[in-house]
């Protein structure tokens, strides 16, 4: 009896406690995101109204002005918690083709489009989330063209191919290997010509601990789910063959081995975080959003990072001249090569009526053709032949290529090896491979750590490839 | 048959109308939305789970494949899954100092001393505030700063203040565990502390006053009075214990993102749910943590059957 009565006691105090705690948590949450979280909130806002306003296009007559809803990646160019380029920008487009564009942003991009996708309601255009596998692309996006069609005119045109027909086509693109540093800091530790080779970085690093006060190089370990697979970026310039995935691909090759980029690029990678003198402090702690300002005041020497963020770190200080961009510091018989590939690739959304659809192909023909987004953003342009810009000139000696494109047969195969033997090349979850070897390194162990690393990658992706059936199917027929 | 019907009919009404019926209508109507709520929440989402475990799926659920038990092999074959719980025996060791120190506090706060709500209410405050919350400001307390993009954190500055050197607390494999275990403890242990106060007071006041007038002490009267008419409730803490040490999640996830070795269960089946898309293996795995805890809950019923 006392147990029982002891027993519901406690209970009823957990439930009152219990409501008790939801009403905390509710104010909780709701003051951060007011106080905090306006760019969330303002998105919110804006995805609400977007959605509205087309809801009440729909339904008016077709003469009325159509809207079209466009997803994207870029809150920092919206007018709801940005600077508003990116609106200012479309007016052209809006008043060419009498139309309204309403932007949603989306800070989580992947992952919440990716789940929206499980609906029909994912906007009118969108940023194709690398989660849509190649084979599903048809399911969710209309046909843009024939890739024989569009790989003329435009950089990229294979990214979101399927059976030679283009669904997405890339908004911008960039170079993909290359290694974010500040001028004035390598320029002040006496440093004139950039690195090509592993050895030289490692050394110029050195002359930046020694010589001035700057951290050399700052790993951002705290978000080393995708920091580090920046490092991934570094291996096809490293490789200097556009065929480099493809051949290891078709000739049953180990991912890692001497000399090969795989191994070289992470073998850096351990080289840099193995050395505390030339990395912060607490790598546990680092701070993104911080090291930007850092690395535009000279706080900073080097980061590996996509040219993406060249123009976030010149944006994040009063020395955006000093942000500069170098190719990975690997050579093959002593020429440098450069990577480009694509940014997110443009599709529209086929569950559309047919005047939505033709207008969202407007729209990405406009936006990679005339609208100098890629420009502005210092990235490469996805029309051939167009400008390319300025701060790409420390690459002037560098051969720039873009990667092959699987052979028929095997589209899609390397990303399926890829997640299913959990290797992860460009994945950030705790268990990966390239955490492993950042963790080992900073512990203080020595290589032959990385190499049982490399070893073990090595066998499970042999062993999910030999086991892939379209891979089977490739080499047997 | 007709006029026969007609009586049923009626009876039927005034059933209805009458208390139980009444009784009846009022219990079902109330009931009804937390259980369309439950199913709809609760029930199918599990169900679908369940179905998915026996499948090869990524997360668009595109052309799922039946594949058996083969996700269930994976786990308890592959190391990287199954060893991923060796994280929560830290969880567990600092589960038991939890409940030592929160019974000591409980003892003490039943005892006639002042304020002793406010130090209740002090003490349980962590318990109602949002686990992100408390794991953001435990990022902070052992943040290590290098004085360029961060300060030192609550912790290394109290060190400093005190002349001692700054602590690297998240990078050292071998104390990061035991900093996560004290957030976690921070966090739970008002829950335990309100537990056991419940369960001390309901002791008979009679019972001390016999005591007293014995001449028996503090601890006297702690180990023959007050533990003995708890253990139920101490047992039961301890279960508790065991369920929470195998689902540790938000605490690792936010604080250290599940790095230099402080990867949980739960953090290896979100990260093979979404950064590996195989939603048919993580939810086998979830399957897998449900049965444990289930086997765990289980013990615990026993456990109390016998005492009663």
């Amino acid at each position: 009896m006392k147990i029982q009565r002891i027993l519901s006691a406690a209970l009823t105090s957990a439930i009152i406690l219990s409501i008790a705690g939801c009403g905390g948590n509710t104010a909780n949450t709701t003051t951060t995101a007011a106080s905090s979280g306006g760019n969330d909130t303002a998105a919110a806002t804006t995805a609400a109204a977007g959605t509205t306003t087309a809801a009440s296009a729909d339904s008016t007559n077709s003469g009325e002005k159509l809207t079209l809803t466009v997803l994207t990646h870029r809150t920092d160019r919206l007018a709801n918690g940005g600077d508003g380029s990116l609106e200012e920008m479309t007016k052209a487009f809006e008043t060419a083709n009498n139309c309204t564009v309403k932007y949603q942003g989306f800070t989580d991009y992947a992952g919440d489009v990716s789940t929206m996708m499980s609906t029909s309601e994912y906007g009118d255009v969108l940023m194709i989330p690398d989660t849509v596998k190649l084979s599903d692309l048809s399911n969710y996006f209309e046909p843009l063209g024939s890739y024989d069609d569009l790989k003329e005119k435009y950089n990229w045109a294979d990214q979101k191919m399927y059976d030679g027909v283009v669904y997405g086509i890339s908004h911008r693109g960039s170079v993909s290997g290359g290694i974010c540093y500040n001028k004035k800091v390598w320029a002040d530790a006496g440093i004139t010509t950039l690195p090509v080779t592993t050895d030289e970085f490692i050394a110029d690093l050195k002359l930046i601990r020694d010589n001035t006060d700057a951290i050399p190089y700052y790993t951002n370990f705290a978000a080393a789910d995708w920091t580090l697979s920046q490092w991934s970026s570094l291996v096809m310039s490293a490789s200097g063959k556009s065929s480099y995935n493809n051949d290891i691909l078709i000739n049953a090759e180990d991912l890692f081995v001497p000399g090969g980029a795989y191994y070289e690029v992470f073998k850096l990678m351990y080289s840099v975080f193995a050395d505390s003198t030339l990395i912060e402090e607490d790598p546990m702690t680092s701070d993104w959003e911080g090291c930007k300002a850092a690395i535009n005041s000279g706080k900073i020497g080097t980061m590996v990072m996509g040219s993406w963020a060249v123009s976030q770190f010149a944006e994040a200080g009063d020395h955006p001249e000093n942000i500069g961009y170098m190719p990975a510091p690997f050579s093959v018989n002593g020429q440098q090569y450069a990577q480009s590939a694509s940014d997110y690739a443009m599709g529209v959304n086929k569950n559309r009526s047919s005047e939505i659809k033709e207008l969202g192909k407007k729209y990405i023909t406009w936006f990679v053709e005339e609208s100098g987004f890629a420009k502005k953003e210092g990235a490469i342009p996805t029309l051939k032949g167009s400008d390319m810009p300025d701060y790409l000139e420390a690459f002037s000696n560098c051969i720039f290529f873009t990667e092959d494109t699987a052979p028929d047969g095997l589209v899609g195969v390397w990303n399926e090896i890829d997640n299913d033997s959990q290797v992860g090349i460009w994945a950030g979850d705790a268990a990966n491979f390239k955490i492993q070897i950042a963790e080992a390194a900073l512990a203080g162990n020595d290589f032959s750590a990385i190499e049982k690393i490399y070893a073990d990658c090595n066998s499970r992706w042999n062993a999910t490839r030999d086991a892939n059936a379209t891979y089977t199917a490739y080499k047997a027929g | 048959m007709a006029s026969h019907g007609k009586v049923q009919k009626r009876d039927f009404f005034d059933w209805l109308h009458g208390y139980t019926g009444q009784k009846y209508t009022t219990t079902l109507l109330f009931l009804l939305i937390p259980i369309i709520l439950m199913i709809l929440f609760t029930i199918i989402p599990a169900a679908n789970m369940f179905i998915f475990s026996f499948q090869e799926r990524d997360q668009f659920g595109v052309n799922p494949e039946w594949v058996g038990l083969d996700n269930y092999k994976t786990i308890f074959t592959d190391s990287s899954y199954l060893s991923t719980f060796r994280n929560s025996l830290y969880y567990l060791a600092g589960s038991f100092a939890q409940q030592a120190i929160a019974l000591f506090i409980a003892v003490i706060l039943c005892s006639r001393i002042k304020f002793a709500n406010v130090f209740k209410g002090v003490i349980f405050f962590p318990y109602m505030m949002n686990g992100v919350a408390v794991s953001l400001i435990f990022r902070r307390f052992f943040q290590k700063g290098d004085g360029i993009t961060n300060t030192e954190g609550t912790l290394n500055s109290i060190i400093q203040m005190f002349g001692g050197d700054p602590v690297k607390w998240l990078s050292n494999p071998d104390i990061v565990n035991w900093c996560l275990v004290f957030a976690s403890i921070w966090r739970y242990i008002g829950f335990d502390i309100i537990m056991y106060i419940g369960a001390i007071q309901s002791i008979s006041p009679d019972i001390y006053e016999a005591a007293d007038l014995d001449g028996a002490n503090a601890w006297q009267r702690f180990r023959y009075i007050i533990f003995p008419s708890i253990r139920p409730i101490v047992a039961l803490q301890l279960i508790l214990a065991i369920k929470g040490a195998v689902s540790v999640f938000e605490i690792p996830y936010i604080i250290t993102g599940g790095k230099v070795g402080t990867s949980t269960f739960v953090i290896k089946t979100i990260d093979t749910a979404f950064t590996y898309q195989h939603v048919g293996l993580a939810s086998a795995m979830a399957v897998v943590l449900l049965a444990i805890i289930l086997v765990v809950t289980g013990i615990q019923k026993a456990f109390f059957r016998e005492d009663k």
